[in-house]
């Protein structure tokens, strides 16, 4: 039995040891940010580094948790979906989607008064939750459903494809948001607050308690399409349920923090590193990997220049690449024919 | 025989007297890659890629040599009804080249120029970015097309901006004044061309001149830095308030936000010959801000 | 009558199947005996795979099948998986599944929805593995196998299952011979014990071992009949063109190709 468990051994090492490091990293990130630690410790006398920190650094890097979180959650689903190692959550279109929503709401935010009352409701967040649910929609319309893995791969990316050259588009006829789109699109964690943290967190236990009852679908179809059906599992049903939440994840992470690259498609590769773990496992490993992951990156992008900020996506792809590129390099020193 | 003489020598004098007044007339500008251009003469179908350009062709009063300008030209009024050209960035090389122009006024950081120029066209580029690049395109526009009073329309400008400044109470300078050109946050700092103006003005700015002129700020630094009145544009205000401590802000607090029109944005942000309006519209937004200070 | 009814593991009436455009069945009526071996044999392209995959459930078909009495559309999916299990040809991508996790996901028809593995299925997986010689690299990952001990550790994903029918598609592939006979010796005490096996392959040696053998070619089955009788070897022989020969070697019949 000693053989099995150290997969389980070392799944559960990985889980604590991911756990602390986000606890120091939360520590860190309120101690991090235009003025630096002093305002931790000014934070008992004075009310505006108090609000600095408790109203700003605090939520931003919660919210930079559960963020990466709901990311590494829907990367380990569509890698498990689409039983791709190089799938990310923004497969079916989700990114383009968002991008398309942010940036006709730019555009239309000084046109009208009627629109911009509208807008200013719905916000930026929900414009691009509103894109990014709507292309996932959209993929699956076209894709006539779930039934087809290779069909809703080709729909995502022809839908994204699309509708990243409207969003293109946009910004080329009003280029005043060109920047503000920029500044999306490499992500930042610069505006999240208690609410957005809250919203979030419901999200990511929503995303986490259905991804982990249909974990064994995504093990079954590990084996195969055919030998999952004949396991009697209802793939039908149960597809659509992962493509929901992979879709409600992402574009939750996407609203409230821009779009991140690389976090979805690193975060399972690193746990796999690790441990080897059937589905249900990986996904809370892969978010709980994920958090901390855009944790740290947050915290370099506030802290190289401060006051000014880095677009958190460069830094994300910086640490997760340079990792993987690591043990790329290790494992091919080490044994030919191990997976990645 | 004397006659004759006479009417060769007047004949002589007449051709080498056009023949300097034409040397005279052939113009060589440098533009701001350094290059020089030879001009026979004062070119008279101008093609303009830039709106600030457009706009300073203007302001000299060479308008009808505009025979094309780009989709984001749009002052004065008559501009809208020239042929568009596509953007700065992505502009319709066909379109230019068959318009046959004398020359083509665009940005440094066009690619186009390199095209154009393997076309056979004369290409100008020309990007002002502050206040001295204002006078000094002015000025080389002025050369271009040969009107010599360019220094003249530079100092009704500078005067204007200056009667802006002085129509000013005293109690409004020092104003501690935060710019946003777009919600990411990316601020004007100091060295931008706004923030010239604002100094011109004589509020200061919350990004000190280190940062550069663009910087994209933490947010966290704004609330810090508490500024007493905030400029921003249309599209990029809403939601402010909302955002996390912001809200303890003294500008948003006391409701001293200055919110441009997108027409209003246009002429703050261009740093072109309408600049003095636009310092007009900043001293406006600071004093009618001073009426509600407590 | 009744015992004649459950006689019949598998009844197939009627059955067509296309794959895309192409019609790949045309007409198949096949009974299938209870606790017996049979194998399906004919040339490459006769159908034999998307036969198995009808009687198996996982193809849309017209015509009807019946699974020990029942008819199998209207059977639910987990009874169905509960007592039919299917291995197929290799596509699995799950390299990063330990040998262990892979066989106990066979047991997924017994378990309630997200239950932690009962002592009936460590039992079910620690046998199956001990069957198929896997159980001593039971931590290893699956990319960490070579292609013939992967195919053994399928196999014992497939008998974890404890079905009464078993479905396998080219079970063979990979195995060297050892492993061959191995397979062989399972089958038999499976058989043995009550299980009705089908199996398609490729090599018809081994398929001769089997009780009964079906025929197929070109979307239709040729000839149904015992693996000892001289009609079946016959018709095993013009269905490959007569370039096989069968001669009996001891207790066993060998197919060789004839080489001219």
């Amino acid at each position: 039995m000693s053989a099995i468990c150290r997969q389980q051994r070392l799944a559960s090492w990985l889980g604590a040891g991911l756990l602390l490091a986000s606890v120091v990293l939360l520590l860190l990130g309120a101690s991090v940010g235009s003025t630096g630690f002093e305002s931790v410790l000014k934070a008992w006398n004075d009310p505006v580094a108090l609000q600095i920190v408790w109203d700003i650094r605090l939520p931003r890097t919660l919210g930079a948790w559960t963020a990466g979180a709901l990311l590494g959650l829907a990367g380990a689903v569509a890698q498990g979906l689409f039983r791709n190692p190089l799938a990310d959550p923004y497969l079916l279109g989700s990114a383009s989607g968002a991008s398309l929503g942010v940036a006709l709401a730019l555009v239309f935010f000084g046109v009208s008064p009627f629109a911009t009352q509208w807008l200013v409701r719905l916000g930026l967040t929900g414009a691009a939750f509103a894109g990014a649910v709507g292309a996932v929609l959209l993929t699956l319309m076209l894709a006539k459903g779930v039934q087809h893995t290779l069909r809703l791969l080709l729909a995502g990316v022809i839908v994204g494809v699309v509708l990243g050259a409207f969003a293109s588009l946009a910004m080329l006829m009003v280029p005043e948001v060109m920047q503000a789109m920029q500044a999306f699109m490499l992500g930042s964690t610069g505006y999240v607050g208690w609410t957005a943290c809250a919203l979030m967190a419901g999200v990511w236990l929503l995303c986490m308690g259905g991804a982990w009852m249909l974990s064994p679908v995504l093990d079954g179809l590990s084996l195969g399409e055919a030998t999952a059906a004949s396991l009697g599992l209802p793939l039908l049903q149960m597809r659509a349920a992962l493509v929901v939440v992979l879709a409600l994840a992402t574009g939750t992470a996407v609203a409230q923090t821009g779009l991140i690259a690389f976090v979805g498609l690193a975060a399972p590769h690193l746990v796999r590193s690790v441990a080897k773990t059937t589905h249900g496992r990986l996904i809370l490993l892969s978010s709980l990997m994920g958090g901390v992951l855009l944790m740290a990156a947050d915290m370099l992008a506030r802290w190289l220049i401060a006051p000014q900020e880095l677009p958190v996506g460069v830094l994300t792809a910086m640490l997760g690449g340079g990792y993987l590129l690591w043990l790329m390099h290790r494992n091919s020193r080490s044994s030919a024919g191990a997976s990645l | 025989m004397k006659n004759l003489c006479q009417k060769l020598l007047l004949c002589l004098a007449a051709a080498s007297a056009l023949m300097g007044a034409s040397a005279a007339q052939a113009l060589q500008v440098t533009d701001d890659r350094g290059v020089n251009v030879t001009f026979a003469q004062s070119p008279q179908r101008i093609v303009s890629l830039l709106p600030s350009l457009t706009e300073t062709v203007c302001e000299l009063g060479q308008c009808q040599r505009l025979v094309g300008v780009d989709r984001y030209s749009d002052f004065p009024l008559s501009v809208r009804a020239l042929p568009q050209l596509g953007g700065g960035l992505d502009p319709n090389i066909e379109a230019i080249v068959a318009l046959k122009p004398d020359v083509v006024l665009l940005a440094t950081s066009s690619r186009a120029g390199e095209r154009l120029q393997a076309l056979g066209l004369k290409v100008l580029a020309l990007e002002p970015k502050n206040h001295a690049d204002v006078r000094r395109v002015l000025e080389k526009i002025g050369q271009l097309l040969d009107v010599p009073d360019a220094q003249r329309v530079w100092r009704v400008i500078d005067a204007a901006v200056s009667a802006a400044a002085q129509s000013l109470p005293a109690s409004v300078k020092n104003t501690r004044v935060y710019f946003e050109v777009n919600r990411a946050p990316y601020a004007a700092g100091e060295a931008s061309f706004i923030g010239e103006t604002l100094a011109r003005l004589g509020a200061k700015n919350i990004v000190p001149a280190s940062l550069g002129p663009f910087p994209k700020l933490n947010p966290e630094y704004v609330v810090r830095a508490n500024p007493d009145v905030i400029m921003v544009g249309d599209r990029n205000y809403a939601g402010m308030e909302g955002r996390p401590g912001w809200a303890g802000i003294r500008a948003i607090k006391e409701r001293r936000v200055c919110v441009f029109s997108v027409a209003q944005s246009d002429v703050v942000v261009r740093p072109g010959p309408r600049m003095a309006e636009g310092a007009r519209l900043m001293a406006q937004c600071l004093q009618g801000m001073q009426g509600r200070a407590p | 009558m009744k015992n004649a009814m459950h006689s019949i593991a598998i009844h197939a009436h009627a059955i067509r199947a296309s794959l895309g455009n192409v019609q790949i069945l045309h007409g198949i009526e096949l009974a299938l005996q209870r606790g017996r071996w049979t194998s399906i044999v004919g040339p490459n392209g006769a159908g034999k795979s998307t036969l198995l995959k009808v009687l198996a459930g996982l193809l849309p078909h017209t015509g009807s099948v019946t699974l020990l009495g029942q008819p199998l559309a209207s059977l639910p999916g987990r009874l169905r998986a509960q007592q039919l299990a299917w291995l197929g040809q290799n596509e699995t991508t799950g390299d990063d599944l330990t040998v262990w996790d892979v066989a106990m996901l066979g047991r997924l028809p017994h378990q309630p929805w997200l239950a932690a593995p009962s002592a009936a299925d460590h039992a079910a997986v620690e046998q199956a593995l001990r069957a198929t010689q896997a159980w001593d690299w039971r931590g290893r990952t699956l990319g960490q196998l070579s292609g013939g001990e992967r195919q053994r550790v399928l196999l014992a994903r497939a008998l974890a299952v404890q079905a009464q029918v078993l479905l396998m598609d080219e079970p063979l592939a990979n195995l060297d011979p050892p492993h061959q006979a191995d397979w062989l010796v399972l089958v038999r005490e499976l058989v043995q014990h009550g299980t009705t096996v089908v199996s398609v392959l490729h090599e018809i040696s081994m398929a001769l071992h089997a009780d009964q053998m079906v025929i197929m070619a070109q979307g239709r089955i040729t000839h149904q009949g015992a693996c000892a009788d001289i009609a079946t070897h016959r018709a095993l022989e013009n269905v490959f063109e007569r370039r096989i020969a069968i001669h009996a070697l001891g207790e066993q019949w060998v197919a060789l190709p004839k080489v001219s």
